[in-house]
């Protein structure tokens, strides 16, 4: 504070008002300047009611906003925060999923639903594995063959190895020969031969 | 700013005794009459927490629901509690750092949020401290023209309050609002006792500042108005 200020020949600034109402008031501390100075002191009480004015309104604004309805709900409010903070929080169970077909009833009929899908499982691995395609049309030229006896078997085998061994004309001069082929003997009679033929002309 | 006075040591040791009641029915297990204990401070400081919370916050909600959580928070803790300082320090101390903490959780979502101009509850300097201002209806018994006086009045103190930094906000309010002392806000915002003095000059000086500057807004629209209509 500066010598003029405390004679009384400078006045108080609003800057010094609110210095002393926020400091030196507090503590107690009488003004000098304020104590002399007619003026500052009808300003500082002007001033004073300036900021309890806004203390009031700032008040008046809450107390409004929070009026008694409202203090009574937040309080209810409060009590019931509260309270559910010593229950335990309730943990809500799962619905129970309805029971698969397979699972339950009876060990048996599990069993057998494993082994019916391992042998599909089994039965489909195989079927990469195995052609069986050629094993099904091989089973079906045999069946459509005439059934040979033993001893047609062995002829069949004798001839084919003799036809496979001769030339054509032994095959043909040499068909009359052959025991089973006596009965064409009387159609071969009615027939003229070429070399008959060929006799008679000389 | 109040001293202490008889009333409030009175109310303080009232606090205390309850406090640590509540605490004793806590460790025995007696939640019930435990619970009735505390709704007695809970009545007792309701609206002064409401207050706090709400020059804070500037949305009656948010404020209900930090005193709320402040009531519940101070609660659970009521056994960290020390009877050297007051109940309602101790207490208030926890509102506003619920308080501090909502403040900020709302920059960040205000971040990503568009402003939308107009908005209810959006000042034109971009506070939300209009909204309620505005909505307000004022006590019975004034005139219509008291009323929008008024409520013209609570919208320019609220601007200027919310155009203080943070700290000098708190300190206005603590001290000048609440009527709490210089030690009790030094102990409330962790701050030097004679930093808080300075806080709350400042907090006059700028307060004064923004509102002159606002009347003489005031009155330089009305003289604009006065010629345009002459």
């Amino acid at each position: 504070m500066s010598l003029l200020e405390r004679l009384g020949r400078g006045h108080l600034t609003d800057a010094q008002f609110a210095k002393y109402w926020a400091d030196d008031k507090v503590e107690g501390v009488p003004h000098p300047h304020l104590a002399a100075c007619e003026a500052c002191r009808v300003r500082y009480e002007a001033f004073e009611r300036w900021v309890d004015g806004i203390g009031d309104e700032l008040r008046d604004e809450a107390d409004e906003a929070f009026a008694g309805e409202r203090l009574a709900a937040q309080q209810a409010q409060i009590v019931r925060r509260l309270e559910t903070l010593e229950r335990p929080a309730r943990v809500l169970r799962f619905p129970k999923a309805a029971r698969a077909v397979i699972s339950g009833h009876s060990h048996a009929r599990r069993w057998v639903t494993v082994a019916a899908a391992a042998g599909l499982l089994a039965g489909l691995s195989l079927a990469q594995i195995v052609p069986l395609h050629h094993a099904v049309a091989g089973h079906r030229t045999i069946q459509g063959e005439p059934v040979l006896t033993a001893s047609d078997a062995r002829e069949l085998s004798h001839e084919i190895v003799f036809t496979t061994s001769q030339s054509d004309d032994e095959l043909l001069s040499d068909a009359f020969t052959r025991s089973h082929q006596g009965a064409l003997g009387a159609l071969d009679d009615m027939t003229p031969h070429v070399r008959d033929i060929v006799d008679t002309s000389k | 700013m109040a001293g202490t006075s008889p009333a409030l040591v009175a109310g303080r040791e009232a606090d205390a005794a309850a406090a640590a009641a509540v605490k004793a029915l806590q460790a025995a297990g007696e939640h019930a009459e435990a619970r009735e204990r505390y709704a007695e401070l809970v009545a007792r400081h309701q609206r002064r927490a409401s207050r706090i919370a709400y020059h804070y916050l500037r949305d009656g909600a948010e404020a209900d629901e930090a005193v709320q959580d402040a009531f519940v928070k101070a609660y659970q803790h009521l056994g960290s509690f020390r009877e050297e300082l007051p109940f309602d320090v101790w207490f208030t101390r926890i509102l506003i750092n619920g308080c501090l903490d909502r403040i900020k959780a709302r920059t960040r979502r205000e971040r990503w949020l568009v402003p939308m101009t107009g908005r209810a509850g959006t000042s034109p300097d971009g506070g939300p401290a209009e909204r309620d201002m505005t909505e307000r209806v004022p006590a019975g018994g004034l005139s219509p023209e008291a009323q929008l006086l008024g409520r013209e009045r609570r919208r320019e103190i609220a601007a200027a309050l919310a155009k203080l930094p943070e700290r000098q906000r708190s300190v206005f309010v603590l001290s000048h609002v609440e009527g709490r002392t210089s030690r009790e806000v030094s102990a409330l915002t962790g701050l030097n006792e004679s930093t808080v003095r300075v806080h709350l000059f400042r907090a006059i000086r700028k307060l004064r500042a923004l509102l002159a500057a606002d009347a003489r807004t005031a009155v330089g629209e009305q003289k604009g108005k006065r010629r345009v209509t002459s």
